[in-house]
Formats: C-alpha cells, sequence, structure tokens
C-alpha cells in the first residue's frame, strides 16, 4: 500500500493542478507506490503566509487519527469523513478565497497524505479487474477531491460555530455526494433545512436527496428562498478573527467537536418555515424506486 | 417556453451599477474612480491597481426602474421586492440584498450591497430579480432581468473579454515537465484558474519577437498574426478540455462546467450549432464525442476549428497581416 511520504517539510504548500498532474500514475492510482516525495516538494509553491495554520505537521497528525479512529473502532473506511471534516475545517482555518486555489488540495493528497487518500478511497476490486483511486480524488472539483470535499462540507453545512450539522451531513455518503454539488446549498438556511431533514429521518439515501434535490432545484426558479427565509448579512470579522486565534490555539480537539469562527448561525425561524416546505415538497417528489424499499449502501 | 403557475411580470427591468466604494481596515470608505465600472461592458473591477490599496470590504450601489405596471395596486403582485445576488461558483458564495423603493411611485430602488474580499476568488455575477405575493404565495420570482453584471477583484480594468495569460519562459531550463516540450515554441496550459500560454525563450529569437512592444512594420505584422495564432490554440484546447471533464447527470445530460469551461463552451457553441439552444448543443457535442449520435467528433472538428478561429480573430488579422505585407513590399519596392 501506498505509505506516508518519506520527506514531510514543516510548512504546508501549493502544488498547481499541471504539476499535480505529472505525480498521478498508474501506480499510485492503485495503491502500489508512493509519491516521490522530495521530487514534489522541489516543485511546489510556498504559501503566500508565514501563520501557524500553514504548518504541517497538525495536519497530518489529524490525518492519521482519522484512520485510527476508523481501524480501532473497526469501522468502514467512509465513516472517516463526518470524524475529520470539522477537524480539518478547524485545523486549517482557510477562507473561502484560500479554499477556492486547488493548488493547496492537490498538496495535502500528494505531498501530505496520500495513504490517506488510497485508504480512504480505493474500492473494492471488482470482477478480477485491478482496482484504482479515481484521479480526481487527488486533483479534482471542490466535491469529488478527498480532502476538498471535506473542508466544503464543513464550510456549507456548518451553522455558525457549530459543526453538529457537519456530521450529520457527512454522516451518510449518498447525502454527502448529492447535496455538495448543489449550489442551493450555498444559501445557508437551504443547507441547515436539508440536514435538519436528515437529522429528523425524513431523508435517508442519495435517491431521496435526488428527489428532493430535484424538487428544492425546480421549485427554486419560482420562489427564492432568500426572501422567504432570509438569511443574516454576512460579517468577515468573526472569520478573519478565528483565523488571527489560529497563531495560539490548541490542536483541535479529538473526542469533542471543534468549535468554528462566531458568526451568527443560520435565523432559527428562516430554518423551520424552509424544513415544513421541504418535507411538503419532497413527500410529492417522485423518488426513483420508493416503492420498491431496497437499501442501496452507497460504494464511496 | 417555460410555463409558470402563476402570473409573471413581461417587459424589461433595467437596473445598474451606479457606484462602488472599498475600505480597508481601520480606514474610511473611498470611492472607486468611474474608470473602474463600465455600464458598457457591465464590469466593476476592483483588482488590484497602483493607486489602490489592498482593500477588505466594498460595497456597490445599486439602482433599478420597475415598469409602471409591477406596483400596479390592482395588478396581481402584491409586496414587490428587488432583489440583487451576487454569486461564485468558485468560493460557493451567494449573498441577497434587496433594493428599497426612493420614488413616491415605489418605481425606482436602490441598494447597497456589501463584498468580503475574502468571500471571493476571482470574479463574481450580479443579477437582479423581482420578487412578489402571487395569489397568496409569498417570495414568487416574477420576473428576472437579462442583464447581468460581473465583479472583477483581480483585474483592474473593467472588461468583460479577459486578456490572455502569456508567460515567457525557457522550456529546456524550466521545470521538469516542460523539459520534454523543448522543442516546442509555445505549449497551451489549461489546467489553471484561467487557460495560459507559456512562450518558449529557449525558442531562438521567439521570446524576443512576443515580447516586444514596437519593433519594426514586420515583426508588429508577424507578432499580431502569431498571438492570433496562439489564441486560436487555447480556444481549440480551452474547449476539448471543457468538453472533455464534464459531468454527466444519471438521465445523461452534460452539465455546464463552472468556471471559465462553462463560459468557454457557451460562448463556442453557438458557432458550432448555430440553430440550437446552448444545453441542446452541448447534448450533442457531448454524443458526438461519445460516439453516440450520427455526427462523429472528427466531422465536428472543422465546426470547433471554425469557432476558436473566430474568437481568436484570426481571420481579421490575418487580413490585416497580408494587407500590411502587401504594402511593405511594396514600400521596399519603391
Amino acid at each position: 500500500m501506498t505509505e506516508r511520504p518519506s520527506h514531510l517539510p514543516e510548512r504546508l504548500a501549493l502544488l498547481t493542478n499541471a504539476e499535480a498532474a505529472e505525480f498521478l500514475v498508474e501506480g499510485l492510482l492503485a495503491g502500489r507506490e508512493d509519491v516521490p516525495s522530495i521530487k514534489l516538494n522541489q516543485v511546489a509553491e510556498p504559501l503566500p503566509h508565514a501563520d501557524r495554520r500553514g504548518d504541517l505537521r497538525p495536519v497530518r497528525d489529524l490525518v492519521e487519527d482519522a484512520m485510527a479512529y476508523c481501524r480501532d473502532g473497526g469501522l468502514k473506511a467512509t465513516r472517516a469523513d463526518a470524524w475529520l471534516a470539522p477537524r480539518l475545517h478547524a485545523a486549517l482555518r482557510l477562507t473561502r478565497r484560500e479554499a477556492a486555489d486547488t493548488g493547496l488540495w492537490n498538496y495535502l493528497a500528494l505531498g501530505v497524505a496520500p495513504d490517506y487518500v488510497v485508504w480512504r478511497h480505493l474500492p473494492e476490486p471488482k470482477d478480477g479487474k485491478v482496482a484504482k483511486v479515481a484521479a480526481d480524488r487527488f486533483r479534482g472539483q471542490y466535491h469529488k477531491q478527498a480532502f476538498a470535499r471535506l473542508w466544503w462540507a464543513a464550510e456549507l453545512f456548518r451553522d455558525g460555530s457549530d459543526y453538529g450539522p457537519v456530521v450529520t451531513a457527512c454522516s451518510n455518503q449518498d447525502i454527502l455526494n448529492t447535496a455538495l454539488r448543489m449550489s442551493v446549498i450555498n444559501h445557508r438556511p437551504t443547507a441547515q433545512a436539508i440536514v435538519r431533514l436528515v437529522a429528523k429521518g425524513v431523508i435517508t439515501s442519495g435517491r431521496e436527496v435526488n428527489a428532493l434535490a430535484g424538487a428544492v432545484n425546480a421549485s427554486a426558479a419560482t420562489l427564492m428562498y432568500d426572501v422567504i427565509a432570509p438569511d443574516t448579512e454576512r460579517e468577515s470579522r468573526p472569520l478573519l478573527e478565528w483565523i488571527d486565534e489560529a497563531e495560539t490555539a490548541r490542536q483541535v480537539p479529538r473526542q469533542d467537536l471543534p468549535t468554528g469562527p462566531h458568526e451568527e448561525p443560520a435565523p432559527e425561524p428562516s430554518v423551520s418555515v424552509l424544513v415544513s416546505y421541504f418535507a411538503d415538497l419532497f413527500a410529492d417528489a417522485p423518488v426513483r424506486g420508493r416503492d420498491d424499499l431496497e437499501a442501496v449502501e452507497g460504494e464511496d | 417556453m417555460k410555463v409558470y403557475p402563476y402570473r409573471r411580470l413581461t417587459g424589461n427591468v433595467s437596473w445598474r451599477v451606479e457606484s462602488a466604494q472599498l475600505k480597508v481596515e481601520g480606514e474610511p470608505w473611498e470611492d472607486v474612480e468611474t474608470k473602474y465600472v463600465s455600464t458598457v461592458e457591465r464590469v466593476v473591477a476592483l483588482g488590484p491597481d497602483e493607486d489602490r490599496p489592498d482593500w477588505n470590504q466594498a460595497r456597490l450601489r445599486l439602482s433599478a426602474g420597475l415598469p409602471a405596471k409591477a406596483v400596479d395596486a390592482a395588478g396581481p403582485w402584491q409586496d414587490v421586492k428587488v432583489i440583487a445576488v451576487l454569486t461564485e461558483r468558485a468560493t460557493n458564495s451567494r449573498t441577497a440584498v434587496e433594493l428599497s423603493p426612493v420614488s413616491d411611485d415605489g418605481r425606482e430602488r436602490t441598494g447597497e450591497l456589501y463584498i468580503h474580499r475574502c468571500d471571493l476568488l476571482d470574479r463574481a455575477s450580479l443579477a437582479v430579480h423581482v420578487v412578489a405575493t402571487v395569489d397568496h404565495v409569498p417570495g414568487r420570482v416574477i420576473a428576472t432581468s437579462d442583464v447581468e453584471w460581473f465583479v472583477d477583484v483581480i483585474e483592474a480594468a473593467p472588461s468583460l473579454a479577459r486578456e490572455l495569460d502569456v508567460k515567457l519562459i525557457g522550456f529546456a531550463s524550466g521545470a521538469s515537465r516542460l523539459q520534454r516540450f523543448k522543442d516546442s515554441p509555445w505549449l497551451v496550459d489549461t489546467t489553471g484558474r484561467i487557460p495560459a500560454v507559456r512562450v518558449n525563450t529557449d525558442f531562438d529569437g521567439l521570446g524576443d519577437l512576443v515580447g516586444a512592444d514596437g519593433g519594426n512594420g514586420a515583426e508588429k505584422t508577424v507578432r499580431e498574426l502569431l498571438l492570433a495564432q496562439m489564441c486560436s490554440e487555447v480556444w481549440t484546447a480551452v474547449f476539448h478540455s471543457a468538453v472533455g471533464d464534464l459531468e454527466i447527470e444519471e438521465d445523461g445530460t452534460p452539465l455546464f462546467p463552472h468556471g471559465w469551461q462553462g463560459e468557454v463552451l457557451r460562448e463556442m457553441l453557438p458557432d458550432i450549432y448555430p440553430d440550437r439552444e446552448p444545453e441542446g448543443a452541448l447534448r450533442e457535442v457531448h454524443a458526438a464525442r461519445t460516439g453516440a449520435s450520427a455526427t462523429g467528433w472528427g466531422e465536428l472538428q472543422p465546426r470547433i476549428h471554425f469557432a476558436a478561429s473566430r474568437r481568436a480573430g484570426v481571420p481579421r488579422t490575418l487580413s490585416t497581416t497580408i494587407r500590411d505585407l502587401e504594402r511593405l513590399t511594396q514600400g521596399n519596392d519603391a
């Protein structure tokens, strides 16, 4: 299996998409080879800041603990998502502007923890064919890449400083993979309403999320959620202060959930309005295979 | 045409960005010069510039005008609101703000939209919707303006089209991945935030030719032709990389990608399938590429080539070049 990189520098770095492509070889995707880490660090670019949040070690430790959490508990690797997403978010302390740079995610996947990406995303071999990690788990869009998807799930589903909804959203693979790429969740009360329906057990599978997503999207063309369920005005100061606090912050807690930036939560009346509205929409939405209640568990 | 289960507002909703202001932490708001706000291109350019500090926050003053029937109390719409929404896909950002009435008849609306620099990467789009209570249902979208603006936080010039990112690099001495291309005059890189051209300075004389500003008539003519040719290659390359990486819905419908990939496709598809809507054209292209349609991928290439060279202005540049060269030769003869 792919191992921990032999060379781990002190600081995180950025690896452009073009450079990352050079390291996406068949042997790595099949989990047989390591990433040539010295060569990789020669072409990586330094972060544009010298903040402590750019230290590599705490992130590496966190990823190792995520793997240990599953191995020790006898859990499937997919269970790492709900554990790691809030903690990775709280350890990296990024703005969205920074998180939109794919260079950091490429570096995390190839330079910091390729062993994690292989461990988490290598499928079971099927029909005698060699199993391979999809390349977009190393270098890919925000809802596919191994670490970007966790960070964005935490960013889009946290309710102000509360990471609780993130754990709910990440606990079901189908829901996470489907919901994460829907742009309606960029409206915070909508994201919170969807998580509530999952927490209440109204929505339990990817197919159901797909059906809800279809209904919610179609309805968004005629109904403006920003008006019927207004969000608070965006304030960036709490986020920037939280990022500054990284200089003195302790390591993220392993047992309890960390605390996010002290932003206002999504207004409760707005979330409630959408919860009941979406529940009605969902009751009428066609779900593929709703009649034959066959449980389809996500592969991923 | 879409059918809505309620009365929609017909006629145009006009709106614009009136002005912009920037704020540096701990300092007062400062006006953005009008040269950075283009009503023709519909772009507000807030990128770094010589006389402009690194800002944390920006605010845009917006104004909109509603048709008279929108605010007719006897009409089908009550509680009419005008909402501006700023979105950027790369950062999954979404900000909505209501414009409030400033005229007695309620038709003129203004409002301020606040933007935080840390929330945006590159370029956000700004749209305006009219929302009302219809048949006792609040929040109905009764109209969406067909005018869209862009807020660009990278560029300093308010232009819809972007300058091609051209960098001069020695391939032989550069990063190892470039070395294998050391005999190539230039490369198109479509993997970054925006597409880029890398010009090989180890290719004799090419750096001087492309990098120079002036030069004699012949050099200038050749440079322009060369740049147009590069642009055409860029358009072809970005089209192929965008089409090659489409996300497909469960029912087989290809989705328009985010970012420049999507913009490129929307821009080029009308030249490739002039009689189709963008969504239909994308489906055709995807079918051709995957061998699922009668039109083969090969047959599509001349159309892609045509669309690319048109975007790059090759026909125009080429005809200018030919004319210039004729003049130069005549000049030499004389």
